[in-house]
């Protein structure tokens, strides 16, 4: 109830503030109410209100003598005021809201009584009292008094939003849901209010909730409830799907752009893309199809590239093109494989592109020649970057891939921009004894050029050939069959059995016990865990096992 | 067979016999309860599952934070492994010397013998994460066997040692929530299977059926019991007891208006810790007495959050109040919950009080003795959420491992263990 009564403290000075009042009492009163002097407050709110009463000054009367405590002693003056002004709402919703707060309820009837007598179709009484009942916790009067209003009014029309936020607080899902498609049709900024509304209801509910939701047609208020309600339900797919189904205007294309920008933050990238997409082919501009195009590149279709950031909207500034455009174009060549072309397409923007550029796009094309399985070339093309390209770290990953371990090591040591690839590359070389590996590096190949069954394959084999890194081998092998749906039980109990004292095998029980908890094996997983603190005390990951253990043990709660 | 070969044999042998009954390091393990702990309220769990296996523990009384000492025992080192649970193994030196410095300042060695066996009260579709004791013994390790009205009512209070009471209004008025949230399903559905409950058992409301589950515990305590009770428990307990014969429920809630002369009426030598309360008698107020200092729920009378600090006792004259009050902290952030704090004018002069807010007219953490058993009453909800409120996410105690605010309610579970010397005094 306190909370509530902020929140509303809190709209209220807002609107207040917006609002130009030029009597200086009322600018004082406002001044010592921000300074939290409310007992000066209240005599020069009290002062304004005998002078003149106005909403601002009844108002501000009202929230300094809450924070007093003395609400009771707005009861006289508001009296007076109502009867001078006997239609003004926000006397009238003062009076209630006070008369809720000192808990007399009788009164509370009498005034909203008197309310309706004065204004009998007017929804304004209706409608205030029944928020009020709502914010107070008591749905079921509140329903009696909208079924009353709905009679003297003729419909629900204008109380669909309190009928909507009742029936929510009362667990009525359905109707709650239907009145508010009815009222998000008017008021489509009530979206989140809705959403906020309906996420509380049972999954048993809420397939009729989507259905009604997205009956048609497609309206904004509804359609952007039900998406963030699919967010909240941790459907992200689905919020998606609620959105794009609106018809094509600037409205829609800013809520896709928003859309897509937060999906965008949370790296969910085929949304981010589809919903930016959306945006810009309504309303597009370089910079949203910049961040479309990048997307799309991260969500893997780098074909979508071309067409959205086309390098002839350029056609009169080579270099600006080269600077946006052209990276984007090189990498999704060379996601597509397309070496050849990225090379000529750097070549023909040459001197548009400073020396760093070359040879980060240089990169990018020894990257599309390794994906197309060719290594040498691959060489050449960051040989053409420039006389740095033979000592860069490009030039490790290569000799890694052709299993030159002596020179990769060098060169992989040597790198800036540390990434997870790098440090999981770097860990394996380094334990590998000799300077060359052609196994180990045909599974790196693989893996860089997307096959991760082959790759998962490939390391499994090279861990027979590497005794003395086998076991972080396997535990690669693994994490590339779990992340493909394979079951990778059995790497796990190879590293833990045969490997069981190095690291990758704390490492493997603890993903092995991870897996059995989600599969509901939660004694299992407990099995597991207590075997790897017990083996391993001294371990960096024994407060993640811990933790663990905790959850499959039910000791602390799973959220 | 050569002399030496028969000599590894026998060697061998002795080994094989002797060798297993010698703890690898020392002959005791210390769990240290002070800054040095890891985890200290797993430490309790440890502790009390050793007692149940047989195993006699001491609890080292304001030695290093109130430390346990237990057998150097393969399966006590392997649980504290698991557990992240600090351990020292002290040799039979180690110990004399520790005892040795116990016995020149204020601390005491307590023998833990038996673990007590422990009920919660509270209804069985109730979730562990709605209650601070139901949390710190699910972290904890330590089993306890959840006990509603119908069990009360059956009997079965006599098979425990120890109760805990949380969050329940034995004055049957479901702590006045109707005012806020008399529609909310959560609360009807409350109400329905209280009613519901009260109709099976033969009561003719829920406010009668709640009364006589709270005599039921009141004798249950001066049998001996021991009673450990929090939040709005600890309040309306005393209520319902000293109002057994008078109507101290609103109509909302038996269907008749409470007694205007209740105040008059309560048999305050009934209860076990307060005396001379005034009841609210509005039905539109969210307090039950003016036991309570802190009136959470009634605006125009809430009473901010300060800090409480627990007393210290002489370990040795007053091993009780000693073990409730053991901590690693004196000074503790104070907690809401329905009943937060007792006022001083409505304590009974024999209550011990374990924790004070220093210069405010409540006290938080109250003891005592009652008939053969024991009570104890925290104020407040939950240490680690200060401003819990309904629909508040469950606190995860793996985030709060050494929770100070939680070690009261652990010390409170363990203290029924400790065998009873003959007083010094």
């Amino acid at each position: 109830m306190l909370v509530a009564l902020a929140i509303w403290v809190g709209n209220t000075t807002r609107v207040v503030a917006q609002e130009e009042d030029p009597r200086p009492e009322l600018m004082k009163a406002f001044e010592m109410e921000n300074a939290g002097k409310y007992k000066e407050a209240a005599l020069l709110f009290r002062a304004a209100v005998r002078a003149k009463a106005t909403p601002d000054a009844v108002l501000g009367l009202e929230r300094v003598y809450a924070e007093l405590g003395i609400s009771d002693s707005l009861l006289a003056p508001l009296d007076s005021i109502i009867a001078q002004q006997p239609r003004e709402v926000v006397y009238r919703t003062v009076q209630l809201r006070t008369l809720q707060i000192l808990r007399r309820d009788d009164k509370l009837r009498d005034a909203f009584e008197r309310w309706v007598r004065a204004m009998p179709k007017d929804p304004a009484p209706y409608r205030e009292y029944a928020r009020i009942l709502i914010q107070f916790g008591r749905p079921s009067t509140a329903d009696s008094i909208v079924s009353r209003g709905r009679i003297a009014l003729g419909s629900l029309h204008d109380l669909e939003y309190e009928n909507a936020q009742l029936r929510a607080a009362m667990g009525e899902w359905i109707p709650s849901a239907q009145s508010w498609r009815r009222a998000l049709v008017d008021a489509p900024h009530l979206a989140i209010a809705a959403a906020y509304a309906l996420a509380p209801s049972p999954p048993a509910s809420r397939e009729v909730i989507r259905a009604t939701l997205a009956s048609p047609p497609a309206q904004a208020g509804a359609r952007r409830a039900l998406a963030e309600l699919e967010l909240t339900w941790g459907r992200p797919q689905e919020a998606w799907d609620a959105l794009r189904a609106l018809a094509p205007d600037t409205a829609a294309a800013t809520m896709w752009e928003e859309f897509g920008d937060r999906a965008y933050g949370e790296e969910r990238w085929s949304i981010a893309r589809d919903a930016l997409v959306a945006a810009v082919r309504v309303r597009r501009t370089s910079q949203l199809a910049l961040r479309a195009a990048t997307a799309s590149l991260r969500a893997g279709t780098p074909q979508v590239v071309f067409t959205l950031v086309p390098l002839a909207e350029f056609a009169a500034d080579s270099a600006r093109a080269a600077r946006e455009y052209l990276p984007l174009h090189v990498t999704a060549m060379a996601l597509l494989g397309r070496a050849r072309d990225a090379d000529a397409l750097i070549s023909r923007y040459d001197r548009f592109t400073t020396p760093a550029q070359r040879m980060r796009l240089a990169q990018l094309v020894a990257n599309a020649w390794v994906r197309a399985g060719d290594i040498s070339r691959a060489r050449d093309a960051l040989r053409a970057a420039g006389p740095d390209a033979d000592s860069s770290e490009a030039a490790g990953w290569l000799a890694l891939y052709e299993g030159r371990l002596g020179t990769a090591r060098v060169l992989l040591k040597q790198s800036r921009e540390p990434s997870p690839d790098l440090a999981m590359a770097m860990g394996i070389v380094a334990r590998t004894r000799g300077d060359s590996a052609p196994l180990l590096g045909a599974a790196f190949l693989a893996l860089s050029r997307g096959d991760s069954g082959a790759a998962a394959t490939q390391f499994v084999d090279a861990a027979v050939r590497h005794p003395e890194v086998a076991s972080a081998l396997l535990l690669v092998g693994a994490r590339l069959n779990a992340a493909r749906g394979v079951d990778a039980t059995p790497l796990w109990q190879r590293i833990v059995a045969e490997f069981a004292a190095t690291p990758e095998a704390v490492e493997s029980e603890l993903e092995w016990a991870r897996a059995l908890r989600k599969k509901g094996d939660a004694a299992g997983a407990a099995t597991h865990l207590e075997h790897l603190i017990l083996s391993a005390p001294q371990s960096a990951l024994l407060p993640q096992a811990r933790r663990e253990l905790e959850l499959a043990r039910g000791a602390v709660p799973s959220s | 067979m050569s002399s030496l070969s028969h000599l590894r044999r026998a060697l061998l042998l002795f080994l094989l016999l002797v060798a297993p009954r010698v703890p690898a390091h020392g002959q005791r393990l210390l769990i240290p309860m002070d800054d040095g702990q890891t985890n200290h309220l797993k430490a309790y769990g440890l502790t009390y599952n050793a007692m149940k296996t047989g195993v006699q523990a001491e609890w080292l009384l304001n030695y290093r934070g109130g430390s346990f000492l237990l057998p150097d025992a393969p399966e006590i080192r392997r649980r504290a492994a698991l557990d992240g649970i600090s351990t020292e193994p002290v040799s039979d030196a180690q110990l004399a010397s520790l005892r040795r410095e116990m016995s020149t300042g204020n601390m005491e060695s307590v023998p833990l013998e038996k673990a007590p066996r422990i009920a919660v009260y509270t209804p069985a579709e109730a979730s562990p994460w709605d209650d601070a004791v139901t949390l710190a013994l699910k972290y904890s390790g330590i089993e306890f066997t959840p006990i509603y009205d119908e069990q009360v009512e059956n009997g079965d209070l006599s098979r425990y040692d120890w109760i805990h009471l949380h969050h329940e209004d034995f004055t049957g008025q479901f702590n006045k929530f109707h005012l806020g949230y008399r529609d909310a399903p959560w609360f009807r559905d409350l109400v329905a299977k209280n009613a519901a409950s009260a109709k099976k058992l033969g009561f003719s409301s829920v406010p009668a059926l709640k009364k006589d589950v709270a005599e039921k515990i009141r004798a249950f305590v001066e049998r001996g019991g021991f009673l450990f009770a929090m939040c709005g428990a600890t309040e309306t307990l005393e209520l319902a007891i000293a109002g057994q014969t008078v109507d101290i429920a609103g109509e909302f809630a038996d269907g008749s208006p409470m007694d205007p002369d209740a105040d008059a009426r309560m048999q305050w030598k009934r209860t076990p810790a307060f005396r001379d309360a005034h009841l609210e008698h509005s039905p539109f107020v969210n307090s039950m007495s003016d036991i309570d200092g802190h009136q959470v729920n009634v605006p125009g009378r809430r009473q901010p959050l300060g800090t409480f600090t627990l007393f210290n006792f002489s370990a040795k004259f007053d091993p009780v109040p000693s073990m409730l009050v053991q901590n690693h902290r004196s000074v503790l952030n104070d907690f809401f919950g329905v009943t937060t704090s007792f006022t001083k004018a409505t304590l009974k002069p024999g209550d011990i009080v374990l924790a004070t807010e220093e210069g405010a007219p409540w006290v938080k953490y109250i003891h005592g003795d009652y008939g053969k058993g024991t009570w104890t009453y925290l104020g407040g909800h939950d240490p680690e959420d200060p401003q819990h409120a309904i629909g508040n996410p469950p606190t995860d105690l793996s985030l709060h491992k050494s929770s100070p605010g939680y070690r009261l309610i652990l010390n409170n579970v363990l203290f029924p263990a400790a065998k009873k010397k003959p007083l010094k005094t």
